[in-house]
């Protein structure tokens, strides 16, 4: 095994991690009661969340910025030991709740399921050391814990992203786990019972539902909290430009964000295309088949931003945005094309300080 | 020395109404004031009557003037009726105390009748002002707001109850507290709405100082929470100074009874200072403190019911899930600090575990449950006015029951029962009376089925008092509505309308007086469109007066007089008309022909010649001599031949092409179903087109295509395959049919027609 990298080395630290002083000011102030094995309690865990002043003059950055409800019950359903299960279309801030509620409650958001359509059940319960299995028969030993089993053991949360990608028969078995809380080890004769504390996030898609969609049984284990797109313009600005700044910083992208202007106008596009209307409601645009979520303006911004950095003056403009912009929104190479074509024309080029945005699309245009 | 105790309560409160209930029974006063216009002091009695279900209103009305009315709705869960209820069971005096709705009502009107002396936003606050409720300031919610809470009777709960105290030093703290409130307004003295607290305020007093000199021994005071300091004896100001805020108000004389109202009305938080939005919610938690049973938790009991009205929606609901749902609400208040869910709590945890985080099934039972769906109802002891009661009387013995349930009713009035509820529902219309709203039939021709959809609103009795001025009885109420309406009827058209509806209420005095206005109306009348759009609505009355046993002989000779004026006059209306105005009067031509197809024995010679008149001139607009055309093809006054020819010239190159495509329009617009099955019009357009030339052919194209697209596409196919498959059979000679064969089946149907046998 090697060694575990600097945090300051990481791509990406864990939420866990890059949140560490927040966390301990958090757990120092923190005198309410908390469910056992949670690191905070879970006012605490919503503060964390939701931001804030602590007495001492620390800050606590928000980490979703959303609606306060949703995250209250989302933390109230966890306190439940009931399982959660976040839903929203791509790009609502799904995982990235999930990580850190998992983050703030039990200290840790590595122990994590990804959903694909080739999960086998061993992901979800436990897999084999085939060379201790062979020499040494059936064994404690032999046997390799997966992510749920280890939070199990540990009275931790785990996290199962995409839940809905898992084939059907593979998420049932977490029906047991979930309403008994033991994991039956045939092999063995036995079986792991959860500490207290343990409890499953898990996230799904409700645009593709229908993938595998969940059995009643399973759904009813779970409590559903629905993540909504962000309701206005400004809230949303204020979660890309977050996101982005923070990002850069880990890339250390050396170009900065001159003004908000590009991002306003980034998530302008956004906005009006996945609600098919334009921001002043005077006209009517159409809807391409890429979701255009709140996520992919902030890889869009991103993306500006290291074209700018590295390629450009170092401030972001038009014409560093609009390649990301167009390739966003162009999914499908003829329906979508059309689609933003007509809203470069009718849209994009009547609004006066937009031209250099609609020059540079243009532009690309052409190129092709 | 009489001992008063001011209970200052939250109106509609449940957590007031149980702490009122738990002080009076400690208290157990001689004497019980509720604020209340006094005008209802001679009620109140009723309300120990069994047969009073709350939700109900005291309305008070001015007696020349209904329409300028106040509502005093109480609920189960209303302390004033809880106090009420307590006094009459208790016998001991009660008395309500307020400024008398007698001035409320004619400062109102004054108020109106000056706006200048109003601000702009009193307007803008009380749009509704007519019939509005009482205006009441909420010093707990206000209380409850400082505090940080949504919900004021969750704080009533929190703050007031859980201290610990007996009821009647609960209710001296709450007036200390509002004491703080009242003087934090910052309200100017002359503001109208701080002029209005200051004078009812001094009225209660009033009142107060008379029953405390009957010498009571104790007197207990519900009122409002913020009137509560100003009810204090001991802070009371002199006697003279409330006498000069009341001398010289103006007054009118008023008139006052219960109404039935609704949970629904109930949570309406326009213009009424304590309404609540969730009354079926407070209903439930007052039902569950009156149970006082320890061992039912209130969220347990709601989220149970919650999960009834989810099955009966078909949503699944299981009772898991319920146990997991009250867990959550659990949490979820913990979490937010507060020492049990509320409403709030327990809907967002219904909607995470019930509903999957869908905010949809929810909203399917807000209203059952939330809301509630229940309507009170009044003793028949309550005084009322006649018409009133003669409208009880019809809704019992015609079986329809007035409920505040939206409800559609198909009345087939083949059968005497359902055909005594349209002329009721009818007759109401006319008394403005609101209550069913005519809606669509659906597919069906036939004259004999009606759809209504009647609502009961509590506002309705307002206008039921209203009403009771045009006279005692529906039916005559109605007959004099209608005259009356007749004399202010401003044009034909809508006297004619009225006869009609008259017929349909079956108002035989009432066509008696709409008929003299109108004789002498259509006399005076020179406009030939208004004389035309009577036509169809007296022919109606003329075809069906008789059925309904309308003497009929005076419409028919208004009728026969207005067809003769309308056609003389037809030629000259018809001179210099525009597209819009060409369009009204096609519309108008038709429907006077219509009229005049119900009336077998009506001579339509006159009116046939001034069609006739009208098709023959090339100077009128197209659309109407197009009409006139086809009209008299239709009444076999031109022949194929004819209008052939007519076609060929109305749409020769030479005329101008707008004026070709409205005639064409007016040949042949309307009901494609005509052009379907009449193959002798299809013929005549079928051999001009055959007949014209090449290019004249190019040219006439876009017209015939503009006429052709007002029909829908199914029956554009049906006209082509029409064309195409019996292309050959258009032009054969009409089969001469075959009589001996369809002689069985011509004499059933001139038996049902009632004819003489035929030959």
């Amino acid at each position: 095994m090697t060694d575990a990298p600097a945090v300051a080395d990481v791509l990406r630290a864990h939420a866990e991690e890059g949140h560490a002083d927040e966390l301990a000011a958090l757990a120092t102030f923190d005198d309410r009661p908390r469910p056992p094995h949670w690191s905070l309690s879970p006012w605490a865990v919503t503060r964390y969340i939701l931001g804030g002043a602590l007495p001492d003059g620390t800050v606590i950055t928000p980490k979703y910025l959303g609606s306060e409800r949703l995250v209250e019950i989302a933390v109230a359903s966890l306190a439940t030991d009931r399982a959660l299960l976040l839903l929203g279309v791509p790009g609502t801030a799904k995982t990235w709740l999930s990580e850190h509620l998992a983050a703030a409650i039990s200290g840790s958001s590595t122990l994590v399921v990804q959903g694909t359509a080739g999960t086998p059940e061993e992901a979800l319960r436990y897999g084999w050391n085939y060379a201790r299995l062979l020499a040494e028969g059936p064994s404690r030993a032999a046997l390799v814990p997966g992510p749920v089993m280890r939070a199990m053991e540990t009275g931790t949360l785990v996290r199962v992203e995409e839940l809905t990608r898992i084939p059907s028969d593979v998420q049932d078995s977490l029906i047991t786990i979930l309403s008994e809380k033991t994991l039956p080890v045939p092999e063995l004769d036995t079986e792991i019972q959860a500490r207290k504390g343990f409890n499953v996030i898990a996230t799904a898609n409700n645009r593709d539902k229908g993938v595998n969609d969940l059995s009643s049984a399973l759904r009813r284990r779970f409590n559903t909290v629905v993540l909504p797109l962000p309701d206005s313009l400004e809230r949303e600005v204020e979660i890309v430009s977050g996101r982005v700044r923070s990002l850069g910083a880990a890339l250390e992208l050396p170009a900065e964000l001159s003004a908000l202007t590009e991002i306003r106008r980034v998530v302008t596009v956004m906005r009006e295309l996945r609600a098919g209307m334009t921001e002043d409601r005077r006209a009517t645009v159409k809807s391409p088949s890429a979701t255009l979520s709140t996520a992919e303006a902030i890889s869009v911004m991103t993306n500006g931003l290291a074209l700018a950095a590295h390629f450009g003056d170092g401030t972001v403009r038009a014409h560093d945005v609009a390649a990301s912009l167009v390739g966003a929104v162009i999914k499908d190479p003829v329906q979508d094309r059309v689609i933003w074509q007509e809203y470069l024309e009718t849209v994009v080029r009547n609004r006066p300080d937009w031209t250099d945005l609609y020059r540079a699309c243009r532009e690309l245009d052409e190129l092709d | 020395m009489t001992e008063v105790h001011v209970l200052g309560i939250r109106h509609h409160g449940p957590g007031s109404a149980r702490s009122v209930a738990e002080a009076l029974e400690e208290l157990r006063p001689d004497a019980v004031l509720v604020e209340g216009p006094p005008e209802l002091d001679g009620l109140l009695h009723l309300l120990g009557d069994p047969d009073m279900v709350p939700p109900v209103a005291g309305l008070i009305y001015a007696a020349d003037q209904p329409r300028s009315a106040s509502f005093y709705p109480m609920a189960a869960y209303s302390p004033e009726w809880i106090a009420i209820r307590w006094a009459i069971s208790a016998s001991v005096r009660v008395q309500a105390i307020d400024l008398p709705a007698a001035h409320t009502l004619a400062l109102r009107a004054a108020a109106e009748a000056s706006p200048s002396a109003d601000d702009g936003e009193r307007v803008g606050e009380d749009a509704d002002v007519e019939s509005a409720e009482a205006y009441r300031p909420d010093a707990i919610a206000i209380l409850a707001g400082a505090a940080g809470y949504g919900d004021a009777e969750r704080w009533w709960e929190d703050a007031v109850e859980h201290r610990g105290a007996g009821p009647v030093d609960r209710f001296t703290a709450l007036t200390e507290a509002v004491v703080e409130v009242r003087s934090l307004d910052e309200r100017r003295g002359d503001h109208p709405d701080v002029v209005e607290n200051s004078r009812r305020e001094a009225a209660m007093r009033r009142i107060m100082r008379g029953v405390l000199r009957e010498g009571h021994r104790r007197v207990v005071v519900v009122c409002g929470a913020y009137h509560a300091p100003a009810l204090v004896p001991e802070s009371f100001p002199p006697a003279s100074a409330d006498a000069r805020l009341l001398t010289g108000l103006p007054k009118v004389k008023v008139a006052a009874t219960w109404v039935p109202w609704t949970s629904e009305r109930l949570s309406r938080s326009s213009g009424y200072g304590a309404g609540i939005t969730a009354p079926g919610w407070y209903q439930h938690l007052f039902e569950h403190w009156s149970a006082g049973d320890p061992e039912r938790s209130v969220s347990t009991t709601w989220l149970v019911r919650v999960a009834h009205a989810l099955r009966k929606e078909n949503l699944d609901a299981s009772t898991a899930s319920v146990i997991e749902a009250n867990r959550m609400a659990e949490a979820l208040a913990a979490l937010r600090g507060r020492p049990g869910p509320g409403l709030a709590e327990l809907d967002e945890a219904v909607q995470t575990v019930l509903c999957e985080g869908s905010p949809l099934p929810l909203d399917l039972v807000r209203r059952e449950l939330t809301v509630g769906r229940g309507m009170g109802n009044v003793p028949e002891e309550t005084p009322t006015i006649p018409l009133a009661a003669d409208l009880t009387a019809a809704q019992r013995t015609l079986r329809l029951k007035a409920t505040p349930l939206e409800e559609v009713l198909t009345l087939d009035l083949r059968k005497p029962l359902q055909l005594a509820r349209s002329v009721l529902l009818h007759r109401l219309l006319l008394l403005g009376i609101g209550w069913g709203v005519p809606s669509d039939t659906g597919r069906t021709t036939g004259t004999f089925k009606e759809v209504w959809t009647i609502c009961w609103r509590p506002e309705l009795a307002v206008a039921v008092v209203e009403a009771g001025r045009f006279g005692t009885t529906v039916a005559a109420g109605a007959a004099t509505a209608v005259t009356e309406r007749a004399r202010a009827a401003s044009s034909l058209a809508e006297l004619s309308s009225l006869l009609g509806n008259c017929l349909l209420a079956e108002l035989p005095d009432g066509i008696s007086g709409v008929m003299a206005v109108l004789s002498e109306r259509s006399a005076l009348q020179q406009d030939v469109p208004a004389l035309l759009n009577t036509v169809e609505p007296l022919a109606r009355t003329c075809r069906y007066g008789n059925v309904r046993g309308v003497d009929v002989t005076e419409v028919r000779r208004i009728l026969d007089a207005v067809v003769v004026r309308a056609g003389v006059g037809l030629a000259t209306a018809c001179a210099g008309l525009d597209d819009d105005g060409a369009r009204d009067m096609r519309r108008s031509i038709d429907s006077a022909h219509l009229g005049l197809s119900l009336v077998p024995d009506l001579a339509p010679d006159d009116w046939l010649r001034a069609l006739g008149t009208v098709a023959d001139s090339e100077l009128l607009h197209g659309s109407v001599t197009g009409r006139a055309t086809r009209l008299l093809l239709d009444a076999g006054r031109v022949d194929g031949d004819e209008v052939r020819d007519r076609l060929s010239r109305r749409l020769s190159v030479a005329a101008p092409a707008p004026h070709a495509a409205a005639w064409l329009d007016g040949l042949l617009s309307g009901d494609a179903t005509l052009l379907i099955h009449d193959r002798h019009l299809l013929r005549i357009v079928d051999e001009w087109l055959a007949g014209v030339d090449e290019k004249t052919f190019e040219d006439v194209l876009p017209l015939l295509r503009r006429t052709f697209s007002a029909f829908g596409r199914p029956e554009r196919r049906e006209l082509g395959e029409q064309l195409s498959h019996h292309g050959g059979a258009l032009h054969a000679e009409a089969t001469t049919p075959d009589l001996t064969s369809a002689r069985p089946a011509l004499q059933t149907m001139a038996r049902y027609l009632g004819w003489e046998e035929i030959a």
